[in-house]
């Protein structure tokens, strides 16, 4: 039955939007065709509904009912706002890359590039460079609605290159910072290329500013190549505060005998979608995904994996770990393919949620699809309340219910922070975690 | 294990996709014209001399159907069904007009008798099990014959073909028929309504336990007709029902539709065991011909404390897509899934089960072992949900599948959605091969290859089998047998 697709006014509006702002964007005129031809895919998809199988749970066309402006240039950011922003994460000693509203701002960046790094800025590559087509290209996902107005709309973001069998001595945290005082709508592209051999701590912050207004949509993808017997540590931290909609793409690709921990820990207030998809285009490679979410009020958040067992002898783990208090809705969509050639895939999933009000809802996904049948493959999905046994354990010994509930809790998501291997950035996340679960400000990062 | 031993000489004997229920009766049939239109609603209401209201309903789901479009989300492969290429009608000319045993066609029986299925009580009695079973026998469109009936009048039990249902107990009709699976549910079902041909009907009154077992016995015969049985089983309060239902059909190079609906009723207290032996031909080796099994099945446990409980053993069909369901509504209510499907050649599965959870501290348990060979794909579908009301709702879930050779496939597609905190749900599930150490094993202590893999399939499956009404158990363990026969090696 095709019936021509009615548009929703904020699929109008994108579509619109784009004409004018293609012009401001940068690149060359092959980008501009390349984002033209996502602008295409998007208008030919719109936005993502629950009759989607992949967006059952997270219904964009009835979420996101209009679209917000660009961004008004933020002035006078300071790096003690951002630092005050980050919270427990201000005192991580690392390469710091800062974007306020999308936009790249050198001047409260604290990276020294060497031979081992560089973090270039996606909108000056875009510009200056004629093979930057690459770092917007996502061919072969050409049926991700978000994915295409990320192609279209992204202005800038980091291009992070970490040189082979380079070791860095502390990891490059790029800090997304949303100052604007009116709402608005940002597109980052990231892209995270690790050399052979080298091992490497990437992180991505979202924060936001106490004077920012409360309404946004941020749109961001990253694409990640690991190269052969690379090493990289992947985390991301969104804390925004308000009322808006935050978008994630991760785009990974492992060569042979490479080595990714990526990690989600989201705490941000509104919507959250996050989107990783893997694909191991060499042996010998192994992930490990893990996450927690935290949810609260209204919130919703989606954890959306597609793990691609293309090659033989791969190794994926995924642990996610999820609060809900409230009416929070949190989603957990699990994708695990081991192809037909792909012998000797070794696979485990978990979700795992505590359910702490009567009105909150998780729903879950955990799938396998398998072609091969020398594998071992499993995954796991609970939902539950806390174990009033072990509330009334801790009561026994004297702790007061709330205090013994805050610490069943924070036990629980540890054995997802635990996944953490940056010793520093793990104690951070611990500490956020802490701070979110006894309401204590700026769990989320308002000063 | 004896029944083990037993398995491993079915293996032996049989040859490599060995169909044993293959063959074709030769009989006179009456049939409805080719196609589906609404005249050919009228031409089978009519045969069944159904009053106008049956008909009523009938149009009402065909006019429904005729707007919907077929389903495309579950992970089956097949050319598409042309509708009006089909026969919808098809019964066997001597079983028009009134009938006793002895009227019924000879080389009916003796189809029966082939099928191990003794329409006779006498026989039955005489069986070396010693157990009883009544048995519906559908051949086609139309029900051959219902055994036992005046002995489960006795105890109050209704238990006859639906188009005798339709006739003699209208007001149970009017009331239940389509309550659980509503014309327009989904495509397959709104076809079911439209056209059914026959099926069975059981009614418990409240307070009886039936005293034996029930079954049906499904055949399909005729080329190129499609079969639309509607069973409608009603426990009323207190009451207790056991039902088996088996199916074969003949082998052919034609795909041959078979769309049923099951729909069961269980009020406060009741408890209904719905076992399915699925044995449909599923093709040849090449993946020519075999039954397409869209079937809709569901249970309401509209009571509290009702139980019902799904086992199924799939061995056969080309395409099986069927998702036996619980809705439960009552307070304390309990649903259960048992199955097992076995997939081999080119067969492919899509099948698993709902949980819908709705009244207070409801529970499900849902068991599913499929076990993929040759080039089969089998996937495991299943919904658990608590509704926000449904508070202290619980489920387990744990879904194994098992592969065979490396040119199948094994899926889970697991939904699971909690509405409320006090829901405790817990989804377990593995994929994986028999591991090279526990055939390894086996075969030091002098098993072949073959026998080494149909114990330990056995012993995976046994969960399930352990589910099975005593009389389905060692049939069901042989059908494992053949069907992983040629899979190894």
């Amino acid at each position: 039955m095709n019936v021509a697709v009615l548009k929703t006014k904020a699929e109008q509006a994108l579509s619109e939007a784009f004409s004018g702002a293609a012009a401001e964007l940068p690149g060359s005129s092959e980008i501009r065709k390349l984002r033209l031809d996502a602008m295409g895919r998007f208008g030919a998809l719109g936005l993502p509904h629950r009759r989607v199988e992949e967006w059952k749970y997270t219904d964009l066309r009835n979420l996101v009912k209009e679209v917000l402006p660009a961004p008004a240039a933020s002035k006078g950011v300071s790096v003690a706002d951002i630092e005050a922003a980050l919270g427990a994460l201000a005192g991580l000693e690392a390469h710091r890359v800062v974007f306020v509203d999308g936009r790249y701002e050198p001047d409260l960046s604290a990276l020294v590039a060497n031979e081992d790094v560089s973090a270039a800025s996606l909108a000056t590559l875009l510009d200056n460079d004629t093979s930057a087509v690459e770092l917007l290209d996502v061919s072969g996902r050409d049926d991700d609605a978000v994915l295409a107005l990320n192609t279209a709309y992204a202005a800038d973001g980091s291009v992070v290159d970490i040189a082979p069998l380079a070791t860095l001595d502390k990891p490059v945290l790029l800090v997304f910072v949303r100052a604007s005082e009116t709402p608005a709508f940002v597109a980052v592209r990231n892209v995270l290329r690790v050399g052979e051999g080298a091992i490497a701590t990437v992180i991505e912050a979202h924060v936001t500013l106490p004077k920012a207004a409360r309404d946004f949509q941020l749109n961001a993808a990253t694409k990640v190549i690991v190269g052969k017997g690379a090493k990289l540590g992947h985390v991301k931290v969104a804390l925004e505060a308000g009322g808006g909609v935050h978008l994630s793409n991760w785009l990974t690709e492992l060569g042979p005998d490479a080595d990714y921990a990526g990690f989600h820990f989201t705490a941000s207030t509104g919507l959250a979608r996050n989107q990783v998809a893997v694909t191991f285009a060499g042996e010998d490679a192994r992930i490990d995904l893990s996450g927690a979410f935290l949810a609260r009020e209204g919130q919703h958040i989606d954890t959306t994996l597609v793990v691609d067992h293309a090659v033989p002898k791969c190794v994926s783990r995924e642990l996610f770990k999820g609060v809900l208090e409230d009416h929070a809705r949190g989603v957990f969509q699990g994708k695990v393919i081991v192809r037909p050639d792909a012998q000797k895939t070794d696979g485990k999933q978990m979700a795992q949620v505590l359910m702490l009000s009567p009105d909150c809802e998780f729903d879950s996904k955990p799938e396998l699809e398998i072609y091969a049948d020398d594998v071992v493959c499993g995954h796991g999905s609970t939902s539950a309340d806390i174990d009033d046994d072990l509330v009334f354990y801790c009561r026994s010994r004297g702790i007061p219910e709330a205090e013994a509930r805050a610490l069943l809790i924070e036990s629980f998501i540890g054995e997802a922070l635990e996944k953490v291997e940056h010793e520093g950035l793990r104690d951070a996340l611990g500490e956020l975690a802490h701070n979110w679960l006894r309401r204590i400000e700026p769990a989320r990062s308002v000063a | 294990m004896p029944a083990v031993q037993e398995t491993i000489e079915q293996v032996r004997k049989i040859d490599v996709d060995q169909y044993k229920y293959g063959f074709e009766t030769k009989i006179d049939t009456v049939k409805a014209p080719k196609g589906l239109s609404e005249d050919i609603v009228r031409f089978i209401s009519e045969k069944k001399g159904e009053p106008a209201w049956m008909l009523e309903w009938r149009l009402e789901a065909y006019r429904r159907w005729v707007n919907m479009t077929e389903p495309t989300w579950a992970k089956v492969d097949y050319p598409k069904i042309d509708f009006n290429d089909l026969y919808y009608y098809a019964a066997p000319k001597s079983t028009e007009g009134p009938k006793s045993l002895d009227e019924v066609d000879p080389e009916l029986l003796a189809t029966y008798e082939k099928l191990g299925i003794p329409l006779r009580e006498r026989e039955v009695l005489a069986g070396v099990q010693g157990a009883r079973v009544a048995v519906d026998a559908v051949f086609d469109s139309v029900s051959v014959v219902t055994t036992f009936k005046d002995e489960l009048k006795k105890a109050g039990v209704i238990f006859c073909s639906m188009s005798e249902a339709v006739r003699e107990h209208p007001e149970l009709i009017k009331k239940y028929l389509g309550s659980v699976v509503p014309q327009g549910d989904n495509f397959y079902a709104a076809l079911n309504a439209a056209v059914f041909s026959d099926g069975s009907f059981v009614y418990v009154p409240e307070g009886v336990r039936c005293p034996m077992e029930l079954s049906t016995y499904f055949r399909i015969n005729e080329k190129q007709t499609g079969q639309f049985e509607r069973t409608l089983i009603i426990a009323e309060k207190g009451s207790y029902v056991s039902y088996l239902e088996g199916c074969t059909a003949p082998m052919r190079d034609e795909h041959q539709l078979h769309a049923a609906v099951v729909e069961l009723i269980a009020l406060d207290d009741a408890e209904i065991k719905y076992s399915t032996v699925q044995n449909w031909y599923p093709g040849d080796k090449n993946g020519k011909g075999g039954i397409y099994n869209f079937v809709t099945k569901r249970g309401d446990c509209r009571g509290d404390r009702s139980k019902i409980s799904w086992t199924q053993v799939e061995t056969g069909s080309a395409i099986t897509w069927k998702y036996p369901s619980c809705i439960l509504r009552g307070n304390e209510s309990r649903g259960e899934f048992y199955s097992i499907a076995v997939s081999n050649g080119w067969q492919q599965v899509d099948s698993g089960t709902k949980m819908i959870h709705l009244g207070k501290n409801s529970s499900s348990r849902i068991i599913s072992k499929g076990i993929a060979a040759g080039h089969s794909q089998n996937t495991y579908r299943g919904l658990v949900s608590a509704h926000r009301k449904a508070t202290g709702a619980r489920n387990f879930t744990n879904c194994d599948s098992l592969l065979i050779g490396d040119k199948c496939g094994a899926h889970t597609v697991p939904y699971i959605e909690a509405k409320n905190n006090t829901a405790h749900f817990e989804h377990e599930a593995t994929t994986s091969k028999i591991s090279d150490d526990t055939l390894f094993y086996c075969r030091q202590r002098g098993l072949s290859q073959e026998e080494a893999v149909a114990l330990v399939v056995n012993g995976f499956v046994r969960d399930v089998l352990q589910q099975l009404p005593m009389e389905f158990m060692a049939e069901t363990q042989k059908l494992i047998g053949i069907s992983l026969e040629g899979s190894v090696g």
